[in-house]
């Protein structure tokens, strides 16, 4: 679960906002043109993700989308996702200059079922957790080493994930168009479930387009081990029942012509969570107050509540032959989360069956309100208490750099690598005793290829 | 009862003898609100002949859906905002 994902719903819904603001353009590309060619009924859009971060996690991800035109007015939209993930992830404990044991529950099988497996994935070392009185069941545990001065990391993380959506969009007028559609997403711990619903009427001679949607999402998770108690001592003990979590998710935007080269979007989204937020798999170090050695691990625990609002600009430029994107987000929600995001792109139109585009991408974000590094022994436990990194206050970069071979108006090959590096203060002041020693935040740097294909019949 | 007294709140809006009047404002304000900026937006555009290159693929909103997504998916992972240029939710407990 811990990278896996989602954004089957959100393909969906991308693609639909994309086709109202689409559909209005080509409306006037059409009337430019003398004889415009009939528009194909199926645009077939694939791709495969090569994902792989240094020394941490690898995953690879195919995904294919099928646009099937049913009529002059409404279209269907199919897609399929799956991905593979497998390698160490951060645990959220702090680093030791002792080795430290990690045990967390792998599996549960009958009482007095022989055990012949010795070691878990990961290379971990598979233990027999002694079963309470009166048991029918026991569990297996795996026992993890981290070394002195190592950040402690979950070498036994695999995911494996399928995703659908199905959608449809209908153009009520010449001007109004609706668009429906639904999600599902499995993992081997996880499950989500979501519906979406959204409108767009055009103004303005098709010059202005304005969107609403709306999407309900219902997730299941239920991790390995099951689902601990926050704020308790890690252990290979089998944990609580399945939990949920419940989002509504609402988006409104506007799409402008700006004048014959410009177009810009602005939106704004709001999204409302309630259920499980916490990771399951984190955890939390206790540190004694003098010496900062980790003296217990705890389960992490989040609010059971998030609400997120974003602003979204997006602006695209068409020079002489090249194009030039340019998008700004401004996030936060009441976890005191505040983000800012620029994404810059560069079409380099080399010929028309060649362009080369360049990206860059800075992204700076604080730290949630209940992120700490670590608890010290002694001190009142707080409400809410996660070490996970990815809520902590950071910035990161993308570079990167994009080969298309357009063949057509909608047949394209196309690759992409980027390179991703992420910074945050591993160091942090007040630090206690051994810790000042440590990097309490490990620089994450990952590359990506992308090779897309699309094609048209 | 605080919110009943006229003095602390004289102008309470949900008072029925004020709805009519409160909400013909609010529908007048916001109609107004919209007809100044589609009245703004229509300043800006193109004209139909002129949109040859707004109708370029590279020109559209979410060209590349998948590419988008697969962004967002490693994003999201990563790190701890989400949404704007689409749903802020979808499919897992990462964040």
């Amino acid at each position: 679960m811990q990278l896996a994902s989602k954004h089957a719903a959100n393909a969906g819904v991308r693609q639909a906002l994309a086709a109202a603001a689409a559909g209005l353009l080509a409306s006037g590309h059409a009337k430019a043109q003398e004889a415009p060619d009939p528009p194909p009924s199926t645009i077939v859009d694939s791709a495969v993700l090569v994902y792989h971060e240094v020394n941490r996690v690898q995953a690879i991800e195919p995904e294919v989308n099928v646009s099937q035109k049913i009529s002059e007015d409404s279209t269907l939209n199919l897609g399929i996702v799956a991905d593979s993930l497998t390698g160490p992830t951060p645990l959220g404990a702090v680093p030791s200059t002792f080795p430290q044991t990690y045990v967390r529950p792998y599996k549960v099988i009958p009482l007095g079922t022989p055990v012949t497996v010795t070691t878990a994935s990961g290379g971990s070392t598979v233990v027999i957790v002694p079963p309470p009185t009166g048991a029918k069941s026991q569990t297996l545990a795996a026992s993890t080493i981290v070394p002195p001065n190592t950040y402690p990391l979950d070498h036994g993380f695999y995911d494996r994930r399928v995703a659908g959506h199905l959608g449809w969009e209908q153009a009520i007028t010449s001007n109004f168009k609706i668009d429906g559609g639904i999600a599902y997403s499995k993992e081997h711990d996880y499950r989500s479930e979501s519906a979406n619903l959204g409108i767009s009427q055009d103004f303005n001679g098709h010059n202005t387009t304005l969107s609403a949607a709306v999407n309900y999402e219902s997730d299941l998770s239920f991790p390995i081990g099951g689902t601990p108690t926050p704020l308790t001592i890690m252990n290979g003990n089998w944990k609580g029942p399945d939990t949920t979590l419940h989002e509504i998710d609402a988006l409104v935007g506007v799409t402008q012509v700006m004048n014959r080269r410009w177009l810009a979007t602005l939106s704004y989204s709001f999204a409302d969570d309630h259920g499980y937020e916490n990771d399951p798999y984190k955890i939390i170090s206790i540190v004694d107050p003098i010496s900062g050695q980790p003296v217990e691990q705890l389960y992490e625990n989040r609010p059971t509540f998030r609400r997120k609002q974003s602003i979204f600009l997006d602006n695209k430029v068409h020079l002489t032959s090249d194009v030039v994107s340019l998008s700004l987000r401004a996030y936060k929600d009441d976890w005191g989360i505040k983000s800012l995001t620029a994404d810059l792109r560069y079409r380099w139109q080399i010929d028309k069956q060649f362009y080369v585009e360049p990206h860059l991408r800075y992204y700076t974000q604080g730290a949630a309100d209940f992120f700490r590094y670590y608890l010290v022994s002694g001190v009142a436990l707080p409400q809410y208490a996660s070490a996970d990194t990815r809520l902590a206050k950071f910035h990161a970069q993308t570079y990167g750099v994009k080969f298309g071979m357009p063949f057509s108006e909608n047949t394209e090959l196309n690759l992409r690598v980027e390179y991703y590096d992420q910074q945050g203060n591993g160091s942090p002041a007040g630090a206690i005793g051994q810790l000042q020693q440590q990097n309490l935040f490990p620089d994450l740097k990952a590359y990506t290829l992308l090779l897309g294909y699309t094609f048209a019949f | 009862m605080k919110n009943n007294c006229r003095l602390c709140w004289p102008r309470r809006p949900t008072e029925r003898a004020d709805r009519p009047v409160a909400v013909g404002m609010h529908r007048l304000l916001g109609g107004l609100f919209i007809g100044i900026a589609l009245a703004g937006c229509s300043a800006f555009g193109a004209k139909p002949w002129d949109h040859d290159l707004l109708a370029e693929r590279a020109m559209q909103v979410g060209a590349y859906p998948i590419e988008g997504s697969m962004d967002d998916h490693i994003y999201f992972s990563k790190e701890a905002s989400s949404g704007g240029r689409s749903f802020a939710g979808g499919g897992c407990g990462c964040n």
